[in-house]
């Protein structure tokens, strides 16, 4: 008997799910430079077992397909200052973007542009994909674009011969989670990143000649194209025509991204929390196959004479790092290399570092801190809140946020401005980045102040003067920010009143805890990691966490006060009530009934301070679009985001690491655990809960030394389909020995009971072959 | 120069601010002026401003905070968000092109007329008295209808910004003046 991973086709309605190590016959075929296909020999020794793993192998679809019609950029524009005239546009390639033109050059051309020699700045656009028609955002235009574009992809499917019913129906469940996550408020945003350029020239008249070209695109990736708008511009400078813009647009638009994996949404999770550099390569390796297999190069017959057609037989290279495609874009011959993130979050846009803007606001905060005034959206720990807490708090509640740099680049705040969407949404809230303006000045201040909620960067210190069009004002040079006497006041919400209600009854000691929002020792764990060297990457992780955590607070919160939250869809089995006690199976006869989910506090007087903390700022958040969404979000990701809906992974895995529990208790976590988590997307669903920076595994193998012997097999089992998954097999390897031994013991003792007749196979799988595969791994 | 020495005398008297702002017709002079301020008995060379451009400058014990914003006419309509808290605007007018002095004219009343500039002081430069065919401060005072303007203190001083010519006389009219002035 093999080991098995059923395949599940009904719940794994996301980006298709089970996608398993390579087929057997790619496995000989594999690029032999790779250095790491000793690693993966266990697989391939593991045959017959992953043979069996595969009822259907299993086509991997690109995220940027040869044969899609969208366009990497989609417009090149220049624009220039006349020295009569002001900002003007001078030439839009290869037609004219709609909209208000000389909006546009505006924005093209920054405040103080000719104080500097250059400056990069980020602008979005919120424009229609269809090409002709105006800025229309209404909801029939957006229905219609839907719906041409379900067709066109259904029709791109037919014509590659991929007539497979079933995938068809899955690449329009693909389509539409996609649109979820790009916004669900409308079409998704063009990005613009634009270069500008001061020449001095005593030529001409008042002496300098300034000229700005940009880069209009759907990939929130634009940061790629720096080093082509920097070649391009010069250019222009030299030929002010149109061919100059054609050039760069066919060079851009011919980059080849066609071999990069699509990755679902859990398999995604699973790779940005992951440093290993060689997650999900099989995906990398099947694309790579696949495409030989197009351009007609069967496998096996290798001595087959060149035909005409693969004269020079393209080598397709796997990534080095699994986290980005290495792409080049050739420009005038010039090959510029170029790398594309494999996952991007929503609301993550460009080039950014968290890690800049927490130092920048942390370091006068640290040397001399400046009181803030009291607001209870903003300054949840007092008067002296960590300024990048107000920060967070600004945006979750949907204030007015300014981040001024006067004097500065406005790439600069343009930066400053997409780091704090990433910072607020974490991956998990969107609309920041729909409603953030990274570059914009005085000529859009009164579009801009229609915004409710938005987060703008400017460089023009006038700003700082119009308290009233800001609720927070964030200086880059000094490093201060400044709440603005008109920030409107909290309302008194049902949920406030009913925390003062409790807090007047229990008498919690509060006072005794000088941080029950748990803020203030966050962020000095933020600014160690900081000060350790941390990547960016890792700060990035820690603030997920965080703003996951923030929901889960904000869902007990609801449960407590409302009696039901919008926030969590309650597990089968499960009945609402917030007091029915974790752990408790409600069918005595189905192990993977049982009870409880949310965020674990170690106590319930630990719960009530930290709601307490939080109270008003979940309230603020409570009438935001970033909820309104997000509860849209958890609707449209239930079923791939949770292949497993009972138990509550996230919050027994918790209960095993927060609480003590008894060996009953935990017991029945390892048996649920084990009953439920048995296929790809399920083990999918149990990794994205144990990453690598939250001690991986640990928690899990702590099931090998418990004091029931069926636990402890049941243990076994589930760590030994872990080791098997693609994914898994990388967490199973960062395992520590001392578990493995545990594991290889029990494996030990089960076989030999087996043999015996005496003994009772006590686990439900037979006896397998992947000792072999596991000691191949430790060895 | 005598930065260092109003310094002293600002520890000692206490120095006052003074929020300016400087508008006028594209290529009037107005950066030159700002740098000229700045940067004492340097050359100036500037270029067309794309957007604004920001000094303070200390004179006579007053720190002064002039603010230059670009004047092509597309982008005028933006001088109204700098009106709010200004107690000094300067005008700066080119006094060679008598063919644009009635748009000037019409600028220059436009902001004066505004409810938040109703209090602040206006001094106008009749800047570039060194080009042949200039008009005379008298002139300037007269296409810009300044004798019109009731409850206003205003002055209109000869300058020829690239030499700093009459710069700190002007300078020196609005430290003066702002004393009378009530602080906001």
């Amino acid at each position: 008997m093999s080991i098995s991973l059923p395949y599940r086709s009904a719940d794994d309605a996301g980006n298709g799910l089970p996608r398993l190590s390579p087929a057997p016959s790619l496995l000989h075929h594999r690029t032999p430079s790779s250095s790491r296909t000793s690693l993966r020999q266990p697989s391939i020794a593991n045959v017959p077992a992953t043979a069996a793993l595969f009822p259907k192998p299993r086509r991997c679809k690109s995220q940027y397909p040869r044969d899609s019609s969208e366009r990497h950029v989609e417009y090149i524009l220049v624009a220039s200052f006349h020295i009569d005239r002001g900002p003007i546009m001078e030439h839009q390639y290869p037609t004219a973007i709609s909209g208000d033109e000389s909006m546009l050059a505006e924005l093209m051309l920054p405040d103080q542009t000719h104080v500097r020699s250059q400056d990069w700045t980020i602008f979005f656009l919120h424009k229609d994909t269809s090409a002709d028609a105006d800025d229309d955002t209404s909801v029939s235009s957006k229905k219609q674009k839907k719906k041409k574009k379900g067709k066109r992809r259904a029709a791109d499917d037919a014509q590659s011969g991929r007539g497979d019913s079933r995938e068809d129906d899955e690449s329009m469940e693909g389509d539409s989670s996609d649109d979820e996550e790009e916004g669900g408020e409308g079409p998704p945003l063009m990005y613009v990143l634009n270069l500008v350029n001061t020449k001095q020239d005593n030529t001409v008249k008042r002496g300098a000649v300034v000229k700005a070209m940009a880069i209009c695109t759907r990939h929130s990736f634009l940061h790629i194209y720096k080093p082509l708008l920097l070649l391009a511009l010069e250019d222009y400078f030299k030929n002010p025509y149109p061919e100059t813009l054609a050039t760069l647009y066919n060079a851009v638009n011919s980059m080849d991204l066609s071999l990069m994996p699509r990755l679902s949404l859990l398999e995604r999770q699973i790779l940005q929390a992951s440093n290993c550099k060689d997650m999900f390569i099989e995906k990398f390796e099947q694309m790579i196959h696949q495409r030989s297999i197009e351009d007609g190069a069967p496998p096996d017959d290798e001595d087959d004479p060149p035909s005409p057609k693969r004269q020079a037989p393209v080598q397709y290279t796997l990534p080095r790092d699994t986290h980005e495609f290495e792409s080049k874009v050739v420009y005038n011959e010039i090959p510029i290399p170029v790398k594309i993130p494999t996952v991007i979050w929503p609301e993550t846009v460009g080039d950014f570092s968290l890690i800049k803007l927490i130092q920048t606001f942390s370091a006068p905060h640290n040397t001399s801190p400046q009181a803030f005034p009291v607001h209870p959206h903003l300054t949840t720990s007092g008067p002296f809140t960590h300024p990048i807490i107000v920060l967070v708090n600004a945006m979750l509640t949907q204030k007015r946020v300014i981040f001024l740099g006067h004097n500065r680049p406005s790439g600069e705040v343009a930066e400053a401005v997409l780091a704090a969407c990433a910072i607020a949404s974490g991956g998990v809230l969107r609309g920041f980045t729909r409603h953030a303006f990274p570059y914009t000045d005085l000529t859009k201040i009164d579009d801009l102040l229609k915004v409710p909620g938005f987060i703008a960067g400017v460089t023009n210190p006038t700003f700082a003067n119009h308290p009233e069009w800001w609720d927070l004002l964030c200086d880059l040079p000094t490093g201060r920010m400044k709440i603005s006497s008109y920030v409107e006041p909290a309302p008194v919400t049902e949920g406030l009143l009913y925390f003062q209600q409790q807090a007047s009854l229990h008498h919690y000691p509060s006072s005794s805890n000088t941080d029950p929002s748990g803020d203030n020792v966050f962020m000095e764990e933020i600014q160690r990691s900081i000060t350790n060297r941390y990547g960016e990457n890792a700060i990035r992780a820690k603030w997920r966490a965080y703003i996951m955590k923030f929901t889960q607070v904000a869902a007990a919160f609801e449960e407590m006060v409302y009696g039901a939250s919008n926030l969590f869809i309650i597990g089968p089995n499960e009945e609402l009530s917030p007091e029915s006690p974790s752990g408790v199976q409600a069918d005595p006869l189905d192990p993977t009934t049982l009870r409880g989910h949310g965020y674990v506090w170690s106590d319930e007087g630990a719960k009530q301070r930290e709601l307490l903390a939080s109270v008003s700022r979940i309230e603020g958040w409570r009438t935001t679009r970033s909820y309104y969404s997000f509860i849209q979000d958890i609707a449209a990701m239930y079923y791939p985001a949770r292949p497993i809906l009972k138990p509550d992974l996230h919050h027994h895995h918790s209960r095993l690491r927060a609480l003590r529990l008894s060996a009953a208790d935990s017991g029945a976590i390892y048996i649920a655990f084990a009953h439920a988590v048995k296929d790809y997307a399920g083990i999918c669903q149990l990794l994205t809960i144990t990453p690598e920076n939250q001690a991986g595994l640990f928690y899990l193998s702590m099931g090998l030394f418990h004091p029931y012997p069926p636990v402890r097999e049941a243990t076994v089992d589930l760590l030994e389909r872990i080791a098997a998954h693609p994914a898994g097999r990388h967490f199973w390897a960062q395992l520590n020995r001392f578990a493995k031994l545990a594991f290889f013991r029990i494996k030990r003792d089960r076989d030999a009971s087996a043999q015996s007749p005496a003994g009772l196979g006590t686990g439900s799988f037979g006896p397998r072959s992947l000792v072999g595969v596991a000691m191949g791994d430790t060895a | 120069m005598g930065g260092s020495v109003s310094k002293i005398m600002g520890k000692i008297f206490g120095t006052k601010e003074m929020r300016i702002l400087m508008l006028g017709l594209d290529a009037a002079g107005k950066t030159t002026i700002l740098y000229k301020l700045k940067l004492t008995n340097q050359d100036v060379t500037t270029i067309p401003t794309v957007g604004f451009n920001v000094e303070s400058v200390t004179y006579k014990n007053v720190k002064f905070n002039v603010w230059d914003v670009g004047g092509q006419d597309k982008i005028r309509p933006l001088w109204r968000h700098y009106y709010s808290g200004t107690q000094g605007l300067i005008f700066v007018v080119d006094s060679s092109d008598t063919a644009r002095m009635e748009e000037a004219r019409s600028e220059l009343h436009k902001i004066i007329n505004d409810r938040e500039m109703k209090d602040a002081l206006l001094l106008v430069f009749a800047n570039k008295q060194d080009v042949q065919g200039h008009m005379s401060p008298e002139d300037v005072t007269q296409a810009l209808q300044l004798n019109k303007l009731k409850d206003k203190l205003w002055y209109v001083a000869p300058s020829v910004a690239t030499e700093g010519t009459g710069i700190f006389e002007g300078l020196a009219w609005l430290s003066n003046n702002v004393k009378t002035q009530p602080q906001k």
